[in-house]
């Protein structure tokens, strides 16, 4: 009896240090970036001087309005490739759909982000497609990045409603094209298409690697200011890492929200995996 | 003739995104990986410099004992988390996974920011470890350091592929397994794992095949200290050793890794899927 409570005690312990583990690095950086000074145990003062700092500077500026032009058109890029090639997979039943499915799974995992910099790198800056340094390559490069998962997401929203089986029993009440597109197909596809823009968007916005790789030296995105803050000015790399931490949680609550309470079914696209 | 059903208009963005941004480079990489730097001629070399060379064979082998580390690390993190998450009361445990969900977009340098800030040479708990307990500093930049870094990723991509399997594991297998007089060590052997198995490999895959590619978070924390095989890509395709084909090379080299290791893992998992 008494070893089983030592047991549990042991348990509880060290799950908590797990959730800190993670809890912490995540918190670290926004405390950082509203605070004074953090040179011993704790942060002193309370300050937005940090974040005013990325608003005044016209680099930082530039950075920050960079990454969020990227992430959107990036997003636009994605929505405007996936929705409509999910709608044609979820009614393709067979081979087609399933090796497809197959390949959105498994595609981020063998081009990492390295290849995918050394692949583009090679591909983009020479004729017949000579893009390189310039913003359009980076833009298309999250989007590559990001359109498994924005796939994934909006492919799951089209079997949670069954689409066709909707559409064939509007079609038989009389609906014609444009009614079922406005009243079957947008309701029940939107919240898929929201979740995987927010994951998409925030991959974007805290994409590192293949922009550091491909990104020309005028266009650089918040990761990439925030790769040289580290090592000369602390202080706004907090900020830079602040802003970061605030899309990604935000950015993820809104996919929380969406599947909760507008019934997008189940969170299934949003596993990176 | 055979009618071509009209949904297949709808993939035409598709397939001209993927051929542009996924073939199109990717067959870039492989004709490159096989041309001379200097001459352009068609040549093996860039290859046979991987396995004689010194500085491509020291950065495969880190990279094959980092990720292997990281991998274990990971697997054993996220399996007890994933574990102790499947017997918690829904609120707390969506809590749980809710914060375990956030790393995953999370940017790597965020990351090696918040590290620094806590592991850090005069980071917050080496202040209190040396101060007040008179323990020596950990060191965030080595392999050590690393490997606590990319766990930050590791342990939560875990938890959330483990959670879902504990979850749907039918507690009344155990119990029918139990009845009929299986022992704790039968009843994991035959029953538990053959369960888990499947979803255990996959976050596996998932984690190693990352691992094996892993450069962001080793540069922002180490620059090129650390010899990984991604880094010494990256140093490669764009940095002072400018030599484009043999970065091609050892990314091919890479990718056939990875699908390799892919390979094995599915092909264990298959083993172990109880006979039907």
């Amino acid at each position: 009896m008494k070893r089983n409570l030592a047991w549990k005690a042991l348990e509880k312990l060290l799950l908590i240090f797990l959730v800190l583990y993670i809890l912490l690095p995540i918190l670290v950086p926004l405390i950082f970036s509203f605070s004074r000074r953090w040179t011993d145990i704790f942060p002193e003062g309370l300050t937005t001087q940090w974040y005013q700092r990325i608003l005044s500077k016209p680099a930082y500026y530039r950075g920050l309005m960079t990454s969020l032009f990227v992430a959107i058109t990036a997003v636009s890029v994605d929505i405007f490739v996936c929705v409509p090639a999910a709608y044609a997979i979820n009614r393709l039943r067979g081979g087609i759909g399933n090796a497809l499915r197959v390949v959105f799974k498994i595609l981020p995992l063998i081009f990492p982000p390295i290849v995918v910099g050394t692949a583009f790198l090679r591909a983009f800056n020479r004729p017949p497609v000579a893009w390189s340094g310039s913003l359009v390559l980076t833009i298309f490069a999250h989007a590559t990045l990001g359109f498994p998962f924005m796939f994934r997401n909006v492919l799951a929203a089209f079997q949670t409603i069954d689409e066709r089986t909707l559409s064939e029993a509007a079609a038989s009440l009389g609906a014609n094209l444009w009614q079922r597109f406005r009243y079957i197909l947008i309701p029940n596809v939107i919240p898929g298409v929201l979740s995987g823009s927010l994951l998409v968007f925030a991959i974007s916005m805290g994409e590192f690697e293949v922009t550091l790789m491909i990104a020309g030296f005028g266009w650089k995105t918040l990761p990439l200011l925030l790769y040289r803050s580290l090592i000369d000015d602390v202080r706004t790399a907090s900020a830079i890492s602040g802003i970061l931490v605030a899309t990604s949680v935000l950015a993820f609550l809104g996919m929380t929200l969406i599947s909760t309470y507008i019934g997008a079914g189940r969170m299934r696209g949003i596993e990176r995996g | 003739m055979k009618k071509i059903p009209h949904e297949y208009v709808f993939l035409i963005p598709l397939v001209v995104f993927m051929g542009l941004f996924v073939l199109y480079p990717l067959s870039c990489v492989i004709a490159q990986s096989f041309t001379d730097n200097r001459t352009g001629s068609l040549t093996f070399q860039n290859y046979v410099n991987i396995f004689t060379q010194g500085r491509f064979l020291l950065p495969l082998k880190n990279t094959i004992w980092f990720a292997g580390a990281c991998t274990i690390v990971g697997a054993l993190g996220g399996t007890f988390v994933g574990l102790l998450v499947s017997r918690m009361s829904a609120s707390l445990r969506n809590l749980v996974l809710s914060l375990y969900s956030i790393p995953m977009t999370l940017s790597s340098l965020v990351v090696a920011f918040g590290f620094i800030v806590l592991l850090g040479r005069n980071g917050v708990f080496n202040v209190l470890l040396n101060r007040y307990l008179g323990l020596p500093k950990f060191n965030l930049y080595s392999w050590h350091g690393l490997l606590v870094t990319y766990s930050f990723y590791n342990i939560p991509l875990m938890t959330l592929t483990m959670a879902a399997v504990f979850l749907n594991l039918d507690r009344s297998l155990v119990e029918a397994a139990r009845n009929l007089g299986a022992n704790g060590w039968q009843v994991w052997m035959y029953i538990i794992i053959p369960v888990l198995a499947p979803g255990f490999l996959t976050g596996v895959s998932i984690v190693l095949t990352g691992m094996l590619a892993a450069f962001g978070t080793a540069l922002a924390l180490t620059g090129m200290a650390m010899r990984l095989f991604a880094l010494q890509i990256y140093s490669l395709a764009s940095e002072s050793e400018f030599d484009l084909p043999q970065a091609s090379a050892l990314a091919i080299v890479l990718v056939i890794t990875i699908v390799f290791t892919l390979f094995v893992l599915n092909w264990i998992e298959r083993r172990l899927k109880p006979a039907e």
